[in-house]
């Protein structure tokens, strides 16, 4: 057959397709439950990262994970009994300045003190507004009281963590106005959603 | 055969870089090297599928008919980013979300197509596989320089590791995508200077050994 006919550029494409594509699908049907294991664990120690449950490693995120948190039906969100009181966690999405920014904001069941944060995905600014995935950012939601409207997340603070918890305030990251604002939106409707489902106004 | 490999290994290396001589690969060379760790895999991830895609492309080359010769490059090369990918949501998934879709995008750095229709369209599989090998390396080598001054500039660390202490301000244009203009763009000066100053030494040490022409000097 001629390398130029029809034919053999069909049958030669064919076969080409199916020897390279058929390992690819072999290798990710090999690695689903992997895959889904990881993302499991990403989401599950999250949660445990909001609620402020310290873990080492897959094993033993999975088992505080089982014996902790409860989902909410409907996927609504997570409970957790902690120190004799009912926290509730939720997952909110909202605008960032350059992609959406999703988090695991958890606090007490009547919404009047976060339990914490984490944040699942965000693209911000490396080094400006992505330094809102770094501890001492996120350490400062931790016990923090909420105010009628939520937390205030302050432009005029130092930039370096307020260690606060009554006033209802945290420090912006210095240089990211606008995305400290998109994270003070989304946690405040993240408070809002935990108060509709904790029976509170 | 071990000095023709040599040669190839040089030519990716320094004499043919993809990023110096070529220009090949600069998209990725701005997306990822804010970091050196993402740099480092990318480096990785890029050069195992262009050597092994320029092996595999070689090595059934007689095979290829003409009309679909692109398409069966594009095929092959896919095939071993998409392992890459594969494994890394696997294996590592921290770093294969940190990275998003630019491991898929592998694909698409000209680096792997260059190589392919350049090289090993033409050549015996095992100098293919040097020519994508170095030509990786040397992609991931100017990576990596460019990966260390933007990170140590712009976090004080490299690899993650803080060097400098907290007098130190962050050069927050360092993480942002015009700093890796500006130092592709100087890495680009130096080395065409360096390479360009070697040649006029070379053409007059050339010179100077040939023996003047009979009459000239009287």
């Amino acid at each position: 057959m001629k390398k130029d006919s029809i034919a053999y550029v069909v049958a030669f494409t064919f076969v080409a397709c199916a020897a390279f594509i058929a390992p690819l699908a072999l290798a990710n049907e090999g690695t689903k439950g992997r895959v889904e294991a990881n993302r499991l664990f990403a989401s599950r120690s999250a949660v445990l990262r909001a609620f402020g449950v310290a873990y080492e490693g897959q094993a033993d995120a999975e088992a505080k994970y089982a014996s902790l948190v409860a989902e909410l039906p409907g996927g609504r969100g997570w409970r957790a009994e902690l120190d004799g009181a009912s926290y509730l966690a939720v997952k909110r999405s909202g605008a960032g300045l350059w992609g959406t920014i999703t988090m695991v904001v958890a606090a007490d069941a009547r919404g009047e003190r976060l339990r914490g944060l984490e944040i699942l995905d965000q693209q911000e600014t490396p080094g400006l507004g992505g330094r809102i995935d770094e501890a001492w950012f996120k350490e400062q939601f931790r016990g923090e009281r909420l105010g009628p409207a939520g937390v205030v997340v302050d432009q005029a603070g130092t930039g370096k963590g307020d260690p606060d918890r009554e006033n209802g305030r945290v420090d912006a990251v210095t240089g990211a106005s606008r995305t400290s604002g998109f994270v003070q939106a989304i946690v405040n409707a993240a408070v809002a959603e935990i108060r509709a489902a904790g029976g509170s106004k | 055969m071990k000095g023709k490999s040599a040669k190839i290994l040089k030519d990716g290396l320094w004499a043919n870089n993809p990023i110096f001589v070529q220009v090949l690969g600069i998209c990725s060379t701005l997306a990822v090297t804010n970091n050196v760790r993402n740099t480092l895999i990318m480096a990785a991830g890029v050069t195992f599928a262009t050597a092994l895609g320029s092996l595999t492309l070689s090595a059934i080359k007689g095979l290829i008919p003409r009309k679909v010769r692109m398409i069966v490059q594009v095929l092959v090369l896919s095939f071993y980013v998409i392992l890459v990918d594969i494994v890394l949501r696997a294996y590592a998934p921290a770093v294969s979300k940190q990275l998003g879709p630019y491991v898929g995008l592998i694909i698409t750095n000209c680096i792997l197509m260059g190589r392919a229709e350049a090289f090993a369209a033409a050549n015996p599989p095992w100098p293919s596989f040097v020519d994508g090998l170095a030509n990786g390396l040397g992609y991931g080598l100017v990576l990596l320089c460019i990966a260390v001054v933007r990170e140590f500039l712009g976090f004080g660390s490299v690899l993650g590791i803080r060097l400098v202490g907290d007098w130190f301000t962050p050069w927050t244009i360092m993480i942002m995508a015009p700093s890796a203009f500006f130092l592709v763009a100087l890495a680009l000066w130096g080395a065409k200077s360096y390479n360009a100053r070697a040649e006029a030494r070379r053409k007059a040490a050339s010179a100077a050994a040939r023996p003047a022409p009979s009459g000239a000097a009287k």
